[in-house]
């Protein structure tokens, strides 16, 4: 039947009609209210400067959080290796929000479970959880490594992974040799991305370390030549193979350590597995021997960096997400450098491409006054890409700042970053500061344009101001994590997502002589 | 349905049974279970729109849940707002309850909300924080009421979370106000919380009957309503077993009477309406339910007749939180839809029964397990189409099985005689969209005749 003779409206529509405005209006006396009045005096004072200072003064309460927690990363993480169940132990509802919020945004499945520890389990701790867990799960799900993570309530009650995982092996629930991986991530300290790279981190270790072998980089018929990369927490999938293309066009051998892009990505075939892809085991203890290791996300990935340089010894480039045209150049240097091969010229003819496309859309672009949020190699990128087409970037927030990188700071970086451009001047970088917080700077000190992720839309929508949306969760638009943002064609979309809603701003707002067919 | 007489009532499913100490399974280890205490205590409190809503634990609960459930507003908003104390490992070591104390005062400043709802959560649970003691000094210093609800995760399944939320209600908030003198009291509907605007269909429907709501506990619901709910005339538990307690509780303290209904499928909507009118001992009310239903539903049956012709015989596996189960089933049957498998992993032995009173013998039930478990009686049972929550959605598209979102996403409201409707026309629509037939066919040089041969 065709939408016509259908006509099903949702909720968007049906609640317009009259009948149902009317009825909304009746309820109004039972509501007890305020007054119009009131309501509007309250709303200007929200949006006063005086507002916005008490509201920067406020310490302990956390008003539209941007982040999430540690475990939730490391589920994300974990789906990054080949059949790989993510087990997270801790009481279920956690769980049941990691799932949901990684499925909203992927819009895939995301298999993953938990210990289910109740009040006995608080007391006694959860050790029989576990192991009951560890056997139903391998039971139900047949995953070839499980990879535990904890949540805050099985570290506030102190249980101890490693000899709860030792029992299970004892009382036969799993073999001697069957993987199991885990890393502590209580949801008090970091956020999602220490929770990323603490389990990434424990991963390459545990396989590391049982496979026997001794790292020595640059050896091995397989590993020797090849390069690690490793892109973070990563919630576009289309950045996962835009980086193939880049390194094919290299043609350099290499491994990515923590591949999900599989299982949020997987075709439609009609039937649904479990594990989709990911980096496959046997390639982790292989990668103590590649030549180096690139890592795409300095911040998140700190742990893991300081990991691979020291107990494999590897050579190691770190570098926030590469956005943008200069981003992307310091990429190609950095791979180009760490493999000796030479820059393709099929890369350099793209970046002629995207760099025409800038110009093309630069006078739409110059001058224009930004908000940003995001996690801080997000953001790197983020205010790179911004300056370099004379955009400005004016609030900056990071909720889950500031986690220093060897001496730099995240704010230091972003502040010398901007100071070296005379776009960036009038940008300042908050870090630990929530949604709210960035609303209160959009209705004090209006933007042209915000970029962050879904969550940010009530903060926008308050101040009137257009929203790209970019980065992690994007709950309320489909598909954008299917395009890349990193490399030259990444630009090329970014620049394109946001050059065209200024366009149709534009086009919203005018209605009379300047409403023109060419821009 | 006639309504049932109060001797009878008594002895019937109908809320006769009070839930038992552990009314919910629990989980089991090792399983994607569903949400916890605290997303159940959450989701009942929630829709209580002008209130503010504070989480006091890591950023875990707030952080990873706060505005994304379905339940609409129709004016305030601040209960959108994701507002956490967000305890760090110091606060863990010291305690957080200074951190609790300076937050609520912060909100009642700035937001002044009508009442402040604090959630403990597995942390501040274990910790031993005393969130009870906090909330009442805040509450006595700021003068509004700040109500603690105590139902850390760990604790339980969602429906339990449910159950406490209820409790607090009860506790802290139901008897505390008084309607004004003006005011109509009739029925208190407890447990629709308005997701995708369900509760205005429901409110029209009891209003153009001459049926006033007293308190929406909580569906769009203001604080204030709700404090003076124990002056409705009866209470209508709305499929939810959890927050029987609630009703059970008010019947012996203020002799209110309640019953259990649904309003999925005219069957139901219509025994409701009566049961509501028979409860509140009116005649002239219950002469304006029978009018009213009997339009709707001969208008109704005249409306669905085309959808009627399309589904009758179409075979659904239906997977919700198993509260809405046993509801849906009878809307589906009005449709001609045979539920040929159904989950039961959060449903109590009483909504199994009453599952059981609805569904044919060869219905499969699916006790748990999680996404292969759903999709092999899927397979198994040869269903055209999959009726589940948003976490299962993802997988019936991985299946290229239809799929129609029942929980909390949802953006269509499918309660009453009009839910009914829009119900049919959605299930046409999910199975008649052309995308399963591209889906279903392999690409064309995958196949070993070309298409106009098959
Ligand atoms: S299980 Fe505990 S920590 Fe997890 S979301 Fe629920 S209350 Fe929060």
């Amino acid at each position: 039947m065709s939408r016509d003779e259908l006509n099903i409206k949702d909720n968007t529509s049906l609640f317009k009609e009259e009948r149902y405005v009317q009825q909304r209006e009746n309820k109004k006396q039972f509501e007890a209210p305020c007054s119009e009045k009131e309501t509007a005096e309250a709303l200007a004072y929200s949006k006063s400067a005086e507002y916005m200072e008490k509201n920067f003064s406020r310490q302990n309460v956390v008003i539209n959080p941007h982040k999430a927690c540690q475990p939730l990363g490391s589920v994300m993480a974990a789906l990054g290796f080949e059949k790989t169940l993510p087990f997270v132990h801790g009481s279920q509802g956690c769980n049941a929000y990691f799932r949901s919020h990684l499925s909203r945004h992927f819009k895939e499945p995301t298999p993953s479970v938990s210990t289910s520890m109740t009040e006995d389990a608080a007391v006694f701790g959860g050790m029989n959880n576990l192991i009951d867990g560890l056997e139903n799960s391998v039971a139900l799900y047949k995953p070839e490594m499980v990879a535990i993570c904890t949540t805050c309530m099985a570290e506030v009650i102190g249980d101890d992974l490693n000899s709860f995982i030792g029992n299970a092996r004892i009382k036969g629930v799993i073999s001697e040799e069957y993987p199991v991986a885990y890393c502590n991530t209580p949801s008090f300290v970091g956020s999602h991305i220490t929770g990323y790279d603490a389990m990434i981190k424990g991963i390459l270790s545990y396989l590391y370390t049982r496979s026997g072998i001794e790292s020595k980089p640059g050896s091995g018929a397989e590993s020797g030549e090849k390069l690690n990369v490793m892109l973070g927490f990563e919630p576009y999938t289309g950045n996962f193979a835009e980086l193939r293309k880049i390194l094919g066009a290299f043609d350099t051998k290499y491994t990515l350590l923590g591949d999900h892009s599989g299982n949020y990505d997987s075709p439609a075939t009609g039937e649904y597995e479990y594990y989709y892809g990911g980096t496959k085991l046997a390639d982790v203890p292989q990668a103590a021997n590649a030549l180096a290791t690139l890592s795409l996300q300095k911040y998140t990935l700190k742990k893991t960096q300081e990991y691979i340089s020291g107990t494999w010894n590897q050579q190691l480039a770190a570098l926030s997400t590469p956005l943008g045209i200069k981003g992307t150049d310091t990429l190609l240097a950095t791979i180009s450098e760490l493999t000796g091969l030479p820059i393709p010229a099929v890369l350099t003819e793209e970046r002629g491409r995207v760099v025409d496309a800038l110009m093309d859309s630069h006078p739409y672009l110059h001058g224009k006054r930004v908000a940003l949020v995001g996690d801080p190699d997000l953001l790197i990128g983020l205010i790179g890409f911004c300056l370099e087409t004379g955009m400005e970037p004016v609030h900056i927030i990071c909720s889950n700042g500031d986690v220093d990188f060897n001496e730099v700071k995240f704010k230091d970086e972003a502040e010398a970053l901007l100071a070296a451009s005379p776009y960036g001047t009038e940008a300042t970088v908050h870090v630990g500061k929530d949604l709210w917080h960035m609303r209160s700077l959009l209705l004090n000190d209006k933007v042209d344009l915000a970029i962050g992720s879904s969550h940010l839309k009530f903060a926008a929508k308050d101040a009137e101001v257009p929203l790209v949306r970019v980065g992690f969760p994007i709950f309320d638009r489909h598909h954008m994590h299917r395009y890349p943002i990193i490399g030259y064609q990444g630009t090329l979309n970014l620049l394109s997502l946001i050059v065209n809603t200024i366009l149709q701003q534009l086009d919203d707002h005018n209605s009379g002589f300047n409403f023109e067919l060419v821009r | 349905m006639d309504p049932l007489r109060q001797d009878e009532f008594d002895s019937q499913a109908c809320g006769s049974m009070a839930p038992k100490a552990k009314p919910c399974p629990r989980p089991k280890p090792g399983e994607a279970a569903g949400g916890c205490s605290f997303d159940g205590a959450q989701i009942t409190l929630l829709p209580i729109m002008d209130a503010a809503h504070l989480v006091h634990g890591p950023i875990a609960c707030a952080g990873n849940s706060w505005e994304s459930r379905g339940a609409l507003s129709s004016g305030p908003s601040l209960s959108q707002y994701g507002f956490a104390t967000d305890l760090t490992d110091s606060d863990i070591i010291f305690g957080g309850e200074k951190k609790l104390k300076d937050s609520i005062d912060y909100i009642a400043g700035r937001f002044a909300p009508p009442a402040i709802f604090v959630y403990s959560t597995c942390v501040t649970a274990l910790i031993g924080e005393d969130m009870d003691a906090v909330c009442k000094e805040a509450a006595d210093r700021i003068g509004i009421p700040v109500i603690p609800v105590n139902s850390p995760g760990f604790v339980g399944s969602k429906n339990l979370g449910n159950r406490l939320a209820g409790d607090a209600l009860l506790q802290y908030v139901i008897g505390t106000g008084e309607p004004e003198p003006e005011t109509d009291l009739g029925v208190n509907l407890i447990g629709e919380y308005n997701i995708a605007g369900e509760m205005w269909d429901i409110e029209k429907l009891m209003n153009s009957a001459g049926i006033a709501v007293t308190s929406r506990i909580t569906g769009d619901a203001r604080y204030k309503e709700i404090t003076w709910a124990h002056r409705a005339r009866v209470n209508m538990v709305v499929c939810s077993r959890a927050l029987l307690g609630l009703a059970k509780e008010m019947e012996s303290r203020y002799g209110i009477p309640y019953f259990e209904g649904s309003f999925y499928g005219a069957k139901e909507t219509t025994y409701s309406l009566r049961q509501m009118a028979y409860l509140m001992n009116d005649r002239e009310m219950e002469r304006r339910v029978d009018r009213l239903t009997e339009r709707e539903e001969a208008r109704l049956s005249q409306e669905l007749r085309p959808y009627r012709k399309l589904l009758r015989g179409k075979r659904a596996v239906l997977y919700t939180g198993g509260v809405k189960s046993w509801s849906v089933i009878s809307a589906l049957k009005e449709l001609g839809v045979q539920v040929v498998g159904v989950g039961t992993n959060k449903s109590t032995e009483d909504d199994v029964r009453r599952i059981a009173d609805r569904v044919g013998d060869d219905t499969e039930y699916i006790p748990e397990g999680g996404a292969s478990r759903i999709i092999k009686t899927v397979r198994e049972r040869k269903a055209d189409i999959m009726i589940a929550g948003g976490r299962n959605m993802y997988v019936a598209m991985k299946e290229q099985i239809p799929f129609i979102d029942i929980n909390q996403e949802r953006h269509k409201a499918y309660a009453g005689y009009e839910g009914l409707l829009r119900l049919a026309k959605e299930l046409t629509y999910s199975l008649a969209n052309p995308i399963w037939k591209l889906a279903a066919s392999p690409a064309p040089w995958d196949k070993e005749a070309p298409p106009y041969d098959r």
